[in-house]
């Protein structure tokens, strides 16, 4: 028993991780779970359902204990030679464990029970583990339940074959006396039901708890110094190993101690705002920062990706919706020459994006991101300036395809090439059941963008806290030179989010099921990443008020953050 | 048991009654009322169940109504938000998203987002965390407190046994402790780092209101059927001790506020009684009380008394969260008018700051009442 226990454990550590892995189209979840290690997995609980409730048949004793026992003589017979018969009871038993660890590996994948949710408030252990238990024994009874009854169902099917496997190799005769297994008079038998019952709920009871265990264990906040006091602490300091690349575990969980530390802990906030002796340069706090702030600029650009993405096959298919108000024109004719863009249509929109700025509703606070960034590259680039010249049509992506077909002979066969791919993928998209499995699920697709949100989460609240805690705190002046940085990347991440929940699907919530043991917070890390950022900004334009006008941002960074002042966001 | 009590005894509304802030709840219109933090805006709950949004920046009044918006307790505003509002309703925890600049009258239910939980109703108390990140709901009938993380609508239950339910929450300005009171003779103060409990027994009646200094070192609160005003102090907060709330031992009284008769006027008057509710302002300088029926600003040393038409009574007491000029009390009386007593003073010690010690009213004399606390 407790080397299954111990086993388990192995699993639970192996499979462990914190960004979920959502798979965005049935295909993907098919080969999720044919994957080789899920394969193994699935082999190994089952042969470990196996053991527990062999364990557990050797505990009842009784009827179901062995696997052969001697067959009811017949009073017909003339030779009293007993023979061994099987026992089908402790067979269905075995079987059942085998279905039992089976349908948890199916289960725990399918629900991503390997992924680790950090907590919404910090607890002790043995209070966390105190709280979930109650929840834990309600859902193993249930869940054994279905389970014992989908074994039932399918042992009345296929009970047969591991029956004859067993008699021919053991050499054991069915007993003609009792009643086989697989017929319904004989799975209706109470005592039996219920007795694979409990020990379905035993075996799924010490297996989540296990997990649980080894949950609150992992996601337990974990205390990082920042000042290293002795030599060989050094690699294991804060500012160190944001900029490192460990494992995902520890990053998490020192982000986690990031935001613990700007908000209860005043000693270690002076530490992130020292300076180094000698030399008095701010070593802490200008790797916390730069981590913080690449990893926020790292989401920005995902996102924007993400949008061209959306915008570009939008603007295949059909006309996008919303943003542009001039009238869209049919995309048929910019077929073929569109595709030759594919590769460069990101900067060519971008920079549509950026100049169609009097004509179209682009116009205001959303192309200056892209302004910003694309500006200086606009210059130099040749194929632009050839589309400078027209920019005057409605819509980016034909203006873009018209302008282009100057430069459309040298790349006369990879057009070829790409127009083919597109007849294939037009063809196959008319096969349902193709679609069926590579369709992709718009609402997992969006998690999955956002499935390492938690990390960003914990950076800007860690980087907000620490902001307005310099308001007071900081003797060195050691924030205010990386404020101009901050706010910057803030409000663009801030845009851009905004923008991004204009996108079908992304603002709708998916639903809530209360009362379940697995958890599904990554689902809603959208949501929490959007509030935090909001709360984010509140908190440094509320510690430090009007004093933000003297901060060196864009104009319009300028206005946004005015607005913030006058809580209008 | 007690909670099983309650709920068998009382319907929803007798609860709401008996433990709401407002005097009489259940036949005035003015129910709950609400400043938001950081701007001139507030919010009105009416006996009509709808909210009236009322801002001095902009003349439209939007008017909140939800189905299930019904006995409303409670309103509180999100902390470092420009328009988030949660409000305790019979079944459920209703979180409005307002649009700041929008002049619609009757904004939509689609944007009220439904927190709710089974077992949790009704909701008579809501707390935000001062940082914005975590609602607290509390109900008589659940021994549970629930957290909730708004945006993900995902809740942690704070299970603690003995007392009943919690009836009402404070959650200090400094957002370190949260108070929590239960319909018996005992109530919780939490610290909110790792969320463990002291736990005080009264000598008599449950805790019927308290609320704390600005730095989260004092706590003020009354006791039911007792007129005079406790206060305990706590450690200060550094951060170090996780898993302390930091409690003295006892409590000292630091008002008397029984009945005695002032030569006023217009003659004798009796004033005082028992303390209904009791705010402190953030400056840490003005405590306002309503004594069963009038309203009585304390100051030190003197102490003054707010009156208002003939046969008004006040119902709900608040003070403006950034007056900048001194304090900024708000009274509405059960007539239905909500009238705004300013009081312009420089405060003792910088306006910025957060108050070393925050100076204690203190009245007559001091009668040293020892009350025990188990930790």
């Amino acid at each position: 028993m407790s080397m299954v226990i111990i086993i388990i454990s192995i699993f639970n550590i192996e499979f462990y991780a914190v960004v979920p892995s959502i798979p965005c189209s049935r295909l993907a979840l098919i080969g999720k779970i044919i994957h080789p290690q899920q394969v193994i997995h699935s082999f190994v609980h089952a042969i470990m359902g196996m053991l527990v409730t062999w364990c557990a048949t050797v505990m009842t004793k009784g009827r179901f204990q062995f696997l052969a026992v001697s067959c009811t003589p017949s009073e017909g017979l003339e030779d009293a030679v007993p023979q061994m018969c099987l026992n089908e009871y402790h067979l269905f038993f075995l079987l059942s464990g085998a279905f039992l660890g089976y349908s948890y590996s199916l289960f725990y994948l399918i629900n991503n029970m390997n992924y680790l949710p950090f907590p919404i408030i910090q607890q002790y252990k043995y209070l966390r583990f105190r709280r979930s238990l109650p929840l834990l024994i309600k859902h193993s009874c249930v869940e054994s339940l279905h389970f014992v009854r989908n074994f039932c169902v399918t042992y009345y099917f296929f009970g047969y074959i591991p029956k004859v496997w067993i008699c021919t190799t053991m050499d054991l005769h069915t007993d003609g006396k009792l009643h086989p297994l697989d017929t319904l008079s004989g799975l209706l038998d109470l005592s039996l039901f219920y007795h694979t019952w409990l020990s379905g709920v035993f075996l799924l009871m010490t297996w989540y708890i296990a997990w649980l265990l080894f949950k609150i264990y992992a996601t337990e906040s974990h205390h990082f110094p920042i000042q290293p006091t002795f030599a060989q602490e050094t690699d294991q300091c804060l500012p160190k190993i944001l900029n490192s690349n460990p494992p995902l575990l520890i990053k998490f969980l020192a982000l986690q101690d990031l935001m613990l530390l700007s908000q209860y802990s005043p000693v270690r906030r002076q530490e992130v705002f020292s300076l180094s002796q000698p030399g008095g340069h701010p070593h802490n706090w200008t790797a916390i920062s730069r981590e913080c702030l690449s990893l926020l600029s790292d989401l920005t650009q995902r996102l924007i990706a993400q949008q061209e993405a959306a915008a570009a096959a939008n603007g295949r298919a059909k006309p996008p919706v919303g943003e542009l108000k001039v009238p869209p024109q049919t995309p048929g004719a910019a077929g073929i020459e569109d595709m030759s863009f594919q590769s460069q249509s990101s900067p060519a929109l971008n920079y549509k994006m950026g100049v169609v700025d009097i004509k179209s509703p682009w116009h205001g606070p959303v192309q200056s991101p892209h302004v910003m960034r694309r500006g200086p590259k606009l210059w130099t680039s040749v194929s632009d300036q050839q589309m400078n010249g027209s920019h005057h049509e409605s819509f980016p992506v034909l203006s873009a395809a018209r302008t282009g077909t100057e430069a459309v002979q040298p790349r006369f066969i990879y057009t070829w090439l790409q127009n083919k791919q597109e007849q294939i993928k037009t063809f196959l998209s008319k096969r349902a059941l193709i679609m069926y499995f590579f369709s992709k699920h718009p609402e997992a697709s969006i998690q999955a963008v956002f499935s390492d949100a938690q990390m960003h989460i914990w950076a800007l609240e860690g980087l907000s806290h620490l902001v307005a805690a310099s308001f007071t705190e900081d003797q060195f002046g050691v924030v205010q030179t990386t404020l101009p940085a901050i706010l910057n990347t803030l409000l663009t991440l801030q845009e851009v989010v905004d923008r991004h929940f204009k996108l079908p699907h992304v603002s709708s919530k998916p639903p809530r099921i209360s009362g379940s043991l697995v958890d599904t917070s990554y689902k809603t890390l959208r949501f929490a990443l959007r509030a935090s950022l909001k709360t984010a900004l509140y908190r440094i334009t509320t510690v430090f008020g009007e004093h933000l006008n003297a901060v060196q941002v864009s104009t319009e960074h300028k206005k946004r953050l005015q607005q913030f002042l006058e809580y209008k966001e | 048991q007690l909670s099983v009590l309650l709920s068998l005894q009382l319907t929803s509304e007798d609860m709401i009654a008996a433990f709401s802030q407002a005097v009489d709840w259940a036949g005035c219109t003015v129910r709950a009322f609400a400043w938001h933090p950081h701007t001139n805006k507030f919010a009105v709950a009416l006996l009509d169940d709808s909210i009236r949004v009322y801002n001095s920046n902009s003349a439209t009044v939007p008017s909140l109504k939800h189905r299930l918006q019904r006995n409303v307790a409670a309103m509180a505003w999100k902390p470092l938000c420009a328009s988030i509002l949660a409000v305790a309703c019979q079944s459920c925890v209703l979180v409005w998203h307002l649009d700041p600049t929008s002049l619609s009258t009757r904004p939509s239910s689609g944007c009220a987002q439904v927190l709710s939980c089974p077992g949790h109703s009704p909701v008579t108390s809501l707390a935000w965390a001062p940082s914005g990140e975590r609602l607290l709901s509390a109900s008589p009938v659940d021994t549970a407190m629930l957290v909730w993380d708004v945006s993900t609508e995902t809740c942690v239950q704070l299970q603690w046994f003995g007392g009943g339910g919690v009836t009402y929450l404070a959650w200090s300005p400094d957002g370190s402790k949260v108070l929590a009171a239960t319909p018996s003779a005992v109530f919780r103060v939490w610290e909110a780092q790792m969320w463990t409990c002291e736990r005080w027994p009264t000598i008599r009646g449950r805790c019927q209101t308290g609320c704390w200094s600005p730095d989260g070192s004092r706590l003020l609160f009354t006791v039911l059927g007792e007129s005079v005003i406790y206060s305990l102090s706590f450690s200060e907060y550094r951060g170090e001790m996780q898993g302390q709330v930091g409690g003295s031992k006892t409590a000292s009284i630091v008002a008397d506020l029984s009945e005695t008769t002032f030569e006023t006027l217009y003659g004798e008057e009796r004033i005082g009684g028992e303390v209904h509710s009791m705010v402190w302002d953030p400056t840490g300088e003005r405590l306002a009380v309503i004594i069963r029926g009038e309203a009585c600003p304390l100051f030190p040393p003197h102490s003054g008394f707010v009156r208002g038409e003939r046969g008004a009574r006040p119902q709900l007491i608040s003070f403006h969260p950034c007056f900048p000029q001194g304090a900024l009390l708000t009274v509405c009386w059960s007539s239905g008018k909500i009238s705004h007593i300013p009081f312009f003073f420089v405060g003792a010690l910088e306006p910025h700051a957060s108050p070393r010690r925050s100076p204690v009213p203190v009245l007559g004399s001091v009668r040293e009442q020892p009350l025990f606390s188990e930790l």
